[in-house]
């Protein structure tokens, strides 16, 4: 189930066995085993509970495993230290006010840079080139704790953009924002996928999912529940309902005019269209 | 997270279900009287009194040690050091130097150190066996103004949350590659900042909608307020509530009225 790489891809995460049992003994992930190579675009979804954050902060380290194995590039998350693999995976928190603590917007995004010890003139290079991806020219001597949440969203990401890191994780970045701020951070998104950065999202929305992300990973109650296609995820109906998850209501239209000779794979309103525009063409 | 603040464990025996008002009251009571109580014997009867209330309430072995390890600590640091600094009285056990080891000084040593046992474990079965909820009722119900009592029950409710802010805080600075463990004394505390200011700011943003909501629940409106739980005293909470004042009253009476050494 898990998607062939081509030749030339070189893989960034690997898990192995995982398991993870928080302190307090709530186990967490169970059993999980999952390649993630370059460039791809992820999406995690499952449940509320059912593992993702803690699946996520396996891949900078944050958490290591209880049981089995994390390779990230080419380290064993136990044996290095977080701000070693934050170099390779950068992490943008659920909550931006969670980070958000310097004066200005650009001491912000500078601050990852700094830490991973760039020189000056990288430092102001790449933070430059962060702002401008986020459009936060305009904003970059205000302090970033007064913005709207959906520029202190887009601050805390363009300080991860900063790192420059291999890999990015999204942890539910879309919540507070509304359907337009959400469409014009997924094309940012798709824009730094689309420079060879993977994107990991985890998200709620499964229409952001369905015209985004080429690859799916759902969890229930810690466990890999499906690790394919997108295409393939939203036609598996009852094992999505069963991981507490539904799938957009284009690809459930699909579904239920399959007889009519829909492919229960369309994904997004255009497929849709086309779909039924092909039909009806035939039945003329 | 959450024991480590809220040391309230539900179950179903005589201690939870005793009125909170006199299980306040009793328990300063039983405090007073580890103060009143002056000799080492008398102190471990108290002491063995009140693990026999432990006993009673089922208390869970493993969270107890948990919550009193502090304290088991705290005391063999009294009974280590007070002889140190204590050297009233006779027989001289040793001398060292300048330092004088009395007999009567290391009895008093361990006296202490039960005293602070006693008052320790008194109040831990206050905490576990009352939820907080039930304490700021009876708080309120003895004298304590409502506002006062809400903040209390605000305060308990969301230091939990507020402690997982601060974790998240630290993961969210560390994914950005803050190494808190590194560097001198100055250089680490000016890191904290990274965490102080996030948490103060996401305090305050709690705070304020917070007051939102309470405003929009009618909170302050000139009314004469009603309880939904009323607290009633039952017959075996007046029972409690006398045996505990005998308890404290023989020995207070015997002490200072017929001065015996207790
Ligand atoms: N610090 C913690 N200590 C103990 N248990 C935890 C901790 N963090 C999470 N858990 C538990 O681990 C399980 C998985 O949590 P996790 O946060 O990874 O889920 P999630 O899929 O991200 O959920 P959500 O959609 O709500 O963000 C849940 O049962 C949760 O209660
Ligand atoms: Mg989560």
């Amino acid at each position: 189930m898990i998607p062939k790489p081509s030749i030339d891809d070189e893989r960034l995460a690997a898990f192995r066995d995982v398991d993870f049992t928080y302190e307090d003994g709530t186990e967490a992930l169970r059993g999980i085993t999952l390649d993630i190579w370059k460039g791809e675009h992820i999406a995690l979804v499952g449940g509320n509970g059912s593992g993702k954050t803690t699946l996520a902060k396996h891949l900078n380290g944050l958490l290591t495993p209880t049981g089995g194995n994390v390779i990230v590039g080419e380290f064993d998350t136990c044996k290095e230290p977080v701000a070693r693999l934050a170099r390779t995976v950068g992490y943008v928190f659920q909550n931006p006010d969670h980070q958000l603590f310097c004066p200005t917007v650009t001491d912000e995004v500078q601050f990852g840079p700094r830490n991973f010890g760039l020189s000056d003139s990288e430092i102001a290079e790449k933070t430059d080139r962060a702002l401008e991806i986020m459009t936060l020219d305009h904003l970059k001597a205000e302090p970033p704790m007064s913005l709207s949440l959906g520029d202190r969203r887009r601050v805390s990401i363009a300080s991860v953009i900063a790192t420059d890191p291999e890999m990015i994780v999204l942890d539910e970045p879309f919540t507070g924002l509304d359907a337009k701020e959400a469409d014009e951070l997924m094309r940012v998104v798709n824009g730094i996928n689309r420079e060879g950065k993977t994107i990991i999202l985890i998200t709620h929305d499964m229409r952001v999912v369905a015209e985004h992300s080429e690859r799916v990973i759902v969890l229930a109650e810690g466990r890999l529940m499906l690790d394919c296609r997108t295409r393939k995820v939203f036609s598996e109906s009852s094992l999505l309902r069963d991981s507490g998850l539904t799938p957009p209501p284009v690809s459930q239209l699909a579904h239920r005019l399959g007889e009519y000779g829909v492919s229960p794979e369309t994904l997004t309103v255009d497929e849709l269209a086309e779909e039924i525009a092909r039909l009806m063409e035939g039945a003329k | 997270m959450t024991g480590f603040v809220d040391l309230y464990s539900e179950n179903d025996t005589f201690l939870h279900r005793l009125d909170p008002r006199v299980k306040i009251l009793s328990v300063l009571l039983l405090s007073l009287l580890a103060f009143v109580l002056s000799t080492l014997y008398s102190l471990v009867v108290l002491l063995a009194f009140i693990f026999l209330l432990l006993f009673l309430s089922r208390a869970s072995l493993s969270r107890t040690w948990f919550a009193l390890r502090f304290v088991l600590r705290f005391m063999t640091l009294i009974v280590i050091l007070w002889p140190i600094f204590d050297s009233a009285g006779t027989p001289v056990w040793a001398t060292l130097g300048p330092i004088k080891i009395t007999e009567p000084a290391v009895w008093r040593g361990f006296t202490s150190a039960a005293r602070v046992g006693c008052l320790a474990c008194v109040w831990y079965i206050l905490m576990f066996t009352t939820s907080q909820r039930d304490l700021v009722r009876a708080l309120v119900r003895m004298g304590l103004r409502f506002d006062y009592g809400l903040t209390i029950a605000i305060s308990l409710r969301f230091f939990p949350s507020f402690m997982a802010t601060i974790y998240s805080i630290i993961d969210a600075q560390r994914a950005r590659g803050l190494e808190f463990n590194r560097g001198g004394l100055i250089k680490r505390s000016r890191k904290y900042v990274a965490v102080l200011v996030p948490a103060v700011v996401s305090a305050l943003r709690t705070a304020d909608s917070l007051s939102l909501a309470l405003q929009s629940r009618a909170y302050g409106a000139k009314a004469r307020r009603t309880y939904l739980r009323q607290l009633k005293m039952r017959r075996s909470d007046f029972a409690a509530l006398a045996i505990v004042t005998a308890l404290f009253v023989v020995p207070f009476v015997a002490k200072y009225v017929f001065f015996v050494h207790i």
